[in-house]
């Protein structure tokens, strides 16, 4: 169980995290989503420890980490695969560590297996590829066998193969009742792992909700139709629906009505159809929808109608 | 790929405990994880013997050394200090110790290592401590062996040639024998708590080499005499004073430079101590 309460860190004028409070429960797969640059490291690293907050607290089974009596048994994390030494072997790397909390060579020999890294584990860390030095960085964050796993962009240069796989070691330990705290830039690896999702942008949380009900609410039902006599389907779907836009003459979009709605009134009133589709905002839209206002960084000068440029 | 299970829920919670020793035991494998320690540590042990082999070898004549002089068959040339003669390779001991020291600091915090430390153990401090037992205790062993081989082998080839001799039971000998063990292995304590503070390699290294070889000698050639008494208080005069068989006039009595070198150290370790637990990681 992971407790953040109105989490603060200020870089002089910079406030990285503003006022964060979020639970994260065990059993479920929480993801922490958020443009790049929208506090998603800064919070796990004060979770850590490794940052002071400048307010508020964070707290990891009830207290703060760095009170932990065996914190690598306690928590386990990964926030950059390239935190290591770069002479080092993959299994001295892993022994160094988990000897802090008495973990012995089987447990290792375990992981590196588990990970897929026993045939390089004598291989220097610093010779690893992005994907091998994420694996050996997952391997380091479930050697203590912790009830919190926190990962920072654990897909990060991982292969199809290794994605496929992280995605199902996370559902695991989910299912073993830990607390997973998964943080991603992107909402279509959230999409298929996470069953609750914590959203962050410019420091501060903008939503804290189940998958399914942020579905729900990202994505409003909209047809498009397309019509010869769109002007006629018009008055008659007003009633009906939330709203009705017209870009083009032939064309309507109609929010809140199904489609087979629509073309049964069409039928009705005899009026001929040539196009008639359901539109449901992607999850990735409906993220950035709702981070549009808080993302740092937007691109110069994007062509994309979806990024407002007024803001930035 | 997934055939190993992730569960380990096989030990008490007692045995799952974060502990000093345990953290001892992770600083250890790391030292001894990297092949660059053996490396230098090994050269440090290599230059100290040799370099005082060939500094007694040079002294007694055997070998003709390439001074305007020619090879000079007084063993009184130079210092005119037989324990100087056979501890020819400390100073250069005193370098390698330093970067060792330095690196042993500043290294993780180069690679990003640093993190993973902190993660595995956020109370901080255990690891500052870990870090200097296992330095102390590792360059202690060098420099004992180092010290010593190189005492005792010198002084045979100085005996054999019936030069002077530093002998054992000469006053201040084995002072400054011990006095050099203890400069040696506090010089890479130093190092170790300015890598801490500094956060680089580079810093760390010209702080330290810069402060210790070059600050004296610059020091006293650039002020002006009366600066002599204040001088003599830096890390590097204090050690001299307990490191020579007889230290000049003007540095501090042995046991007053060992009392100020000790100063020096405990600061050195306070403010990496502060610095570890006070800055973001």
């Amino acid at each position: 169980m992971l407790e953040i309460v109105e989490l603060t860190k200020r870089y002089g004028d910079v406030t990285a995290v503003d006022g964060v409070t979020f639970r994260v429960r065990p059993g479920v797969v929480t993801g922490f989503l958020g443009p790049n640059g929208a506090g998603k490291s800064t919070t796990m690293r004060m979770i850590l420890g490794l940052d002071k907050p400048t307010s508020g607290s964070a707290l990891v089974n009830g207290r703060p980490y760095v009170d932990s009596r065996a914190p690598m048994r306690e928590l386990g994390v990964l926030l950059d695969a390239r935190n290591v030494d770069k002479g080092r072997s993959a299994r001295n790397h892993l022994r160094a560590l988990g000897a802090t909390v008495g973990i012995g060579r089987t447990r290792v020999e375990d992981l590196l297996e588990l990970v897929g890294l026993s045939d390089v584990a004598d291989k220097s860390a610093g010779s690893f590829s992005l994907g091998m030095g994420q694996r050996l960085g997952i391997a380091t964050a479930l050697l203590g066998d912790p009830s919190v796993v926190m990962l920072d962009e654990p897909v990060n240069g991982l292969d199809p193969d290794g994605i496929q796989w992280i995605r199902g070691l996370l559902k695991d330990l989910a299912a073993e009742g830990r607390t997973v705290f998964v943080s991603s830039h992107l909402m279509s690896e959230m999409e298929l792992t996470a069953e609750h999702l914590v959203v962050i942008g410019r420091g501060r949380i903008i939503a804290d909700m189940s998958m399914d009900d942020f579905i729900a609410s990202a994505s409003p039902d909209r047809v498009r139709v397309v019509s010869p006599e769109a002007v006629r389907l018009r008055e008659p779907l007003l009633a009906l629906a939330k709203s009705v836009t017209s870009a083009e003459a032939q064309v309507l979009e109609v929010e809140g009505v199904p489609a087979s709605i629509i073309g049964d009134l069409a039928a009705e009133l005899g009026v001929r159809l040539h196009e008639l589709t359901s539109i449901s905002a992607s999850l990735e839209e409906a993220f950035m929808e709702l981070t549009r206002e808080s993302v740092q960084y937007h691109g110069a000068a994007s062509g994309h109608a979806t990024i407002d440029g007024a803001r930035a | 790929m997934s055939a190993v299970t992730v569960n380990e829920r096989t030990s008490a919670p007692a045995e799952r405990d974060l502990r000093f020793t345990r953290v001892l035991r992770s600083e250890w494998i790391k030292q001894w994880s990297l092949r660059s320690s053996a490396i230098t540590l090994g050269a440090t042990l290599a230059v100290m013997i040799l370099f005082g082999v060939v500094s007694s070898l040079s002294a007694t004549g055997s070998v003709e050394t390439t001074g305007p002089g020619g090879g000079g068959g007084d063993p009184f040339s130079g210092s005119g200090d037989p324990l100087a003669t056979v501890l020819a390779g400390a100073n250069f001991g005193v370098l390698i110790v330093s970067v060792f020291g330095v690196l042993a600091g500043a290294r993780e915090y180069g690679s990003g290592m640093i993190r993973s430390t902190m993660a595995a153990v956020p109370a901080r401090l255990p690891v500052l401590w870990a870090k200097v037992a296992v330095l102390v205790s590792t360059l202690l062993v060098v420099a004992v062996l180092g010290v010593f081989v190189a005492y005792f082998a010198g002084n045979a080839i100085l005996s054999s040639a019936d030069a002077a001799t530093a002998q054992w039971s000469d006053e201040g000998v084995v002072r400054a024998l011990l006095g050099n063990v203890a400069y040696l292995v506090g010089l890479g304590v130093i190092g170790l708590a300015l890598g801490l503070i500094l956060r680089s390699i580079g810093g760390g290294l010209g702080t330290l080499i810069g402060g210790i070889l070059f600050l004296p000698t610059l020091a006293s050639a650039l002020l002006p005499d009366t600066w002599d008494s204040a001088l003599k208080y830096l890390p590097s005069n204090a050690a001299q004073s307990f490191t020579a068989v007889a230290a000049p006039e003007t540095l501090l009595s042995a046991g007053q430079g060992a009392v100020v070198f000790a100063l020096w150290l405990v600061v050195a370790v306070a403010g990496a101590a502060v610095a570890i637990r006070v800055r973001d990681v």
